[in-house]
């Protein structure tokens, strides 16, 4: 450099010297050169000192950064010798280690922030918020020391701990609640989902915030409830059902349907584990079952009602008791029905009154012995009566001597009547005090008809007194007049006896309700009229009529008459219209029993529409024309013709808007033979049954 | 209906039974129709809606069918047996059997019992309420004299009619014996036998035109009561022909009653006043049964020959069902005598 400036100068010099330059602007210039040179040095100097400045600097920031991370990391700060070496030497050691401390720090930060991810989506769940977009998670750099880190990572166990804890209850929870639902017949998914709709087994992540957790034990208690519920509801019905049974005698098959309901009466809660067992169709079964049952316990009770009160009136009629009326009416099944009664309490009701009645019957037994007996005998008296009235009893006819031996028996029987009503009567006294009550005989006071019947019997024996007076009385005129004119009339042909009616056999004793009239003014007419009444208070309260006299017809009876009624009537008819003379006819329209008088008529009139019926039959059928008409008539009238139903002419009914029935008499074509042997109906002929009964009739 | 005006004859229903009609009878609850019929069926039938609503099949001719309550019945069969139907499940068992065809049947509300009568001249009962088989289910069987024809009943009291025209009339309660046995009031063989709805007595028709109407009192003021008139006969050249009375049906609310013919006639009587009250246009056969429906509203009709002439061709069997005027049933007043005579 010197040489440089110092050639410089002299050059400079040379010129000047060469151009003549003066001192003074010699001085001048270098003045001016040396000042020059001077700022030049000053600048470099001041550049030099602000980039030290910025040196200093940055190592400072390095440093602070360097002791900021490891303070941030928990680091003991390292400690750097400032006095090494020069500035950028300092640096070069410090950016180094700057940099690790960063790439530390950001580990360590990623660390904390996996840890408060996991952290913040556990309690999220746990929370019950199961979105999974998650809030950022900033991490605090100011403190990420390792300690934090483990805090944050027990924190991280606990709520992990704390999550399977949830999900094992909330898996023991839905066992449970899928239990009872199998229990009830419930819909289990449908039942969860209303608590959550992610317990679906579905899907994947369910929900165990304590909102489910509650949710579900409440529903599961809810549940438990019904069941309880349901269970006592089917064990209640289990039992009646049961009861019903063993009440019913029900046949096993028709209890084995029921099995699973009744195994349910002795079993706990917990014990019903069965799917489906207490569903509400098991239930509603059941129900059904036992309403059925119970129907059917009704019915049967209804029927046993009936039965009883069979037995009860049966037990009356048998001791000639009277139904209490007024309890017949009240066990009516109506009653019943209505639900005015209860049906086992009609049941006691009617066992009891059964058991009075039988204690009843039984009391009243010996006095019904007695009764019947008596009975018997009046009935054996009568009959005497009437025999000794028969002219012609010695007659040795058929049957006369077994006639005359029930007529000693009779006598024997009748002598002993006075004592038997005696003792019947003391008995009936002490029976009455005893009882405060009247012996009732189907309702009749039994005292007063022995009353009735002794009173009649005293009358009876006056008139007979009487009669034997006359006769003396007669006797003795008799006697004189012999004594006048020496002949005796034969004492047979007292008018007493003339007047009254041929009684020839049994059958015309009972008339029919026809010949009514004409037999009680028959019977008025005689005397012995009186021994038809002495009927009356032993046979009286029978229910059939059939067996007629005077004015107390509906009353006499004729017990042995119920069972061949029909019979006896046409043919007791046929003797009273013989009896008094004329047929008795209907006319068409006017009550059967109604009269008329005119037989020649009407058979004139028979025989001619027969002609023209056999006519008809001929023409329009094809008959076995082997009767004549008037045969054909007569069989028809003894076998299928009732007498009362013979029609007749009939007076013109008055014209009315709608015509009248006609009831006039024509001559018919029947389209049925009536002359077969055995009548068929069409459905008979049409099922080939009349075929088979003719083939077997061949056969026999 | 508006469109065109019914038929005279009523309305016909549909799928009517193949073969003779033996009865028809309409439920106590509804208008449902059951029909029993010689081609081996029981019918039910929604006589409202003309609609077929079961139909069970037997091993022999019905010959007669009832109901039981709305959802089941009982039939009748030629084959001996006795049946109860249930509709809804459209099943049916064997009640019990009798020795010969079974002619009648009748269920008794009063009792709960079952009433049977056939040919093999006896009758029986039985209770449908226990469990089936004939020795459960038989209550009694009562000997008749002839082969039974007609039944009927009302409250506790049954009429029977047989061959040989006897009737016997029972009371429920004690069926050991007839309370009453009689003999027809008709000479020729019964047809049809039905109680008057209010209990004192019972109409009878029989083969030859006839109805007598009977009365249950036994007093002669009852007896007098009795009666008997002609129907169902034609006059043709002077001669009457004289058809069989098939069936007699009392009108539920009248009392007044219809008679069915052989010649295809349906008249309407009045029993009290010995009126007739109505006659119905003239149906293609025989009339085998009638029945009224509960309210007396409807009237049903079986159209079908009934074999009174023996095997031949004849008109289709039928059942028309007839809304009942009550112009036809109500009985009229007699007429008022006159004050001034």
């Amino acid at each position: 450099m010197e040489t440089t400036c110092g050639s410089l100068l002299l050059e400079l010099q040379k010129i000047w010297d060469e151009v003549g330059e003066a001192d003074n602007d010699r001085d001048i210039m270098l003045f001016e050169l040396e000042q020059e040179c001077l700022d030049a040095y000053r600048r470099k100097v001041d550049h030099a000192n602000r980039s030290r400045a910025q040196l200093r600097q940055t190592v400072a920031d390095a440093e602070a950064q360097l002791a900021d991370i490891s303070a941030a990391l928990g680091d003991r700060p390292t400690h750097i010798k400032k006095s090494s070496g020069s500035l950028k030497q300092e640096l070069e050691t410090i950016m180094p280690q700057l940099e690790d401390m960063r790439e530390k720090r950001n580990e360590r930060m990623s660390q904390f922030s996996e840890v408060l991810k996991q952290i913040n989506s556990i309690s999220m769940e746990l929370a019950g918020s199961t979105e999974t977009s998650f809030v950022e998670i900033s991490v605090d750099e100011s403190d990420l020391s390792i300690k934090k880190l483990d805090d944050l990572r027990t924190q991280l166990l606990l709520l992990q701990k704390e999550k399977d804890e949830r999900i094992n209850q909330l898996l023991h929870l839905l066992n449970i609640a899928n239990a009872l639902c199998l229990v009830l017949g419930m819909d289990f998914k449908s039942t969860i989902c209303s608590v959550h709709p992610s317990l679906d087994n579905t899907c994947e992540r369910k929900s165990i915030s304590a909102d489910t957790i509650q949710g579900l034990s409440t529903i599961i208690s809810r549940l438990k409830n019904v069941k309880l519920q349901r269970m006592q509801r089917l064990q209640d019905l289990a039992m009646t059902m049961v009861e019903l049974w063993t009440l019913m005698d029900t046949p096993v098959e028709e209890q084995q349907m029921f099995q699973n309901v009744t195994l349910t009466i002795a079993a706990a809660e917990n014990e019903l584990t069965e799917p489906n067992s207490l569903s509400l169709e098991i239930i509603n079964d059941a129900e059904a079952e036992v309403l059925r049952l119970q129907e059917m316990k009704t019915s049967k009770i209804k029927e046993v009602l009936l039965k009883k009160r069979l037995i009860l009136e049966e037990i009356c009629l048998g001791s000639h008791m009277v139904v209490e009326g007024q309890s017949i009416k009240d066990l009516s099944i109506e009653s019943i029905e209505s639900g005015a009664i209860s049906a086992s309490y009609l049941l006691e009701e009617l066992e009891a009154q059964i058991s009075k009645v039988k204690e009843e019957a039984f009391s009243r037994k010996e006095i019904l012995e007695k009764v019947h007996k008596w009975l018997v005998a009046c009935e054996e008296e009568c009959w005497l009566e009437e025999y000794n009235r028969d002219d012609n009893r010695y007659n040795a006819g058929r049957g006369a001597h077994l006639m005359l031996k029930r007529a000693e028996k009779a006598r024997v029987l009748v002598n002993k009547i006075p004592g038997m009503v005696d003792t019947l009567k003391s008995k009936l006294k002490a029976w009455e005090k005893e009882r405060n009550t009247e012996f009732l005989y189907d309702g009749v006071g039994l005292i007063s008809m022995i009353d009735q019947y002794t009173e009649i019997k005293r009358l009876k024996e006056q008139e007979r007194q009487i009669q034997k007076d006359h006769k003396k009385l007669q006797g003795q005129l008799m006697a004189e007049q012999e004594a006048i004119y020496g002949s005796k009339p034969s004492p047979s042909k007292s008018g007493a006896k003339s007047l009254r009616p041929s009684t020839g056999g049994a059958a015309s004793k009972r008339f029919s309700l026809g010949g009514a009239a004409l037999q009680t003014a028959l019977d008025k007419a005689t005397p012995s009229s009186r021994s038809l009444h002495k009927k009356n208070p032993v046979t009286r309260q029978t229910l059939n009529s059939n067996h007629h006299h005077t004015g107390l017809a509906a009353l006499s009876s004729g017990k042995k008459n119920v069972h061949n009624g029909a019979v006896k009537q046409h043919s007791s008819n046929a003797s009273v219209s013989h009896h008094s003379g004329s047929a008795r006819l209907r006319k068409a329209l006017s009550p059967l029993s109604s009269l008329c008088s005119n037989v020649i008529l009407q058979q004139e009139e028979q025989n001619m529409k027969n002609a023209v019926l056999q006519d008809a039959e001929s023409g329009g059928y094809k008959t076995p024309a082997a009767a004549t008409p008037t045969k054909r008539y007569y069989s028809a009238n003894d076998e299928n013709r009732t007498p009362k139903t013979m029609p007749i002419p009939v007076p013109a009914t008055p014209p009315t808007a709608s015509s009248a029935m006609r009831t006039a008499k024509t001559p018919f074509t029947p389209s049925v033979h009536a002359s077969e042997q055995i009548e068929y109906s069409f459905e008979e002929r049409r099922a080939g049954f009349a075929v088979a009964r003719t083939l077997s009739l061949v056969d026999v | 209906m508006a469109s065109a005006p019914p038929p005279s004859t009523g309305r016909e229903l549909l799928s009517p039974p193949t073969d003779g009609i033996s009865n028809l009878r309409f439920s106590n609850h509804s208008d449902h129709l059951l029909v029993s019929s010689w081609d081996k069926s029981v019918r039910l039938y929604d006589a409202t809606a003309n609609a077929l609503r079961g139909e069970f099949m037997h091993g022999g001719a019905v010959l007669d069918c009832c109901f039981h309550d709305d959802t089941s019945g009982f039939s009748a069969s030629a084959d001996h047996t006795v049946r109860r139907l249930v509709f809804n499940y459209n099943r049916e068992d064997v009640l019990g059997r009798h020795d010969g065809p079974v002619r009648c049947i009748e269920y008794s509300y009063a009792t709960g019992q079952v009433i049977t009568g056939s040919w093999d001249k006896t009758l029986k009962c039985w209770d449908p309420r226990s469990s089936s088989g004939q020795d459960r289910s038989l209550v009694g069987t009562y000997t008749q004299p002839e082969r039974v024809y007609s039944m009927s009943l009302v409250g506790n009291r049954l009429v029977v009619a047989t061959a040989g025209r006897h009737v016997n009339v029972y009371d429920l309660r004690n069926m050991s014996q007839p309370e009453q046995r009689r003999e027809s009031s008709l000479k020729y063989q019964t047809r049809c036998v039905r109680c008057y709805p209010n209990g004192t007595g019972y109409a009878l028709s029989s083969v030859e035109g006839r109805v007598a109407m009977e009365f249950f009192d036994l007093s002669e003021t009852g007896q007098s009561k009795k009666y008997a008139f002609k129907c169902h006969r034609k006059s043709e050249a002077g001669r009457d022909i004289v058809y069989p009375v098939n069936a007699i049906a009392f009108h539920p609310i009248y009392g007044t009653f219809a008679t069915g013919g052989c010649d295809g006639y349906v008249n309407v009587w009045d029993g009290n006043n010995k009126k007739r009250l109505y006659q119905y246009t003239k149906y293609p056969t025989s009339i085998a049964a009638l029945s009224f429906s509960r309210d007396g509203r409807l009237l049903a009709v079986a159209s079908s020959y009934t074999y009174e002439e023996g095997d031949k061709t004849h008109e289709p069997d039928a059942i028309f069902v007839r809304s009942v005027n009550e112009v036809e049933v109500k009985p009229k007043p007699k007429m008022l005598p006159n004050p001034a005579s």
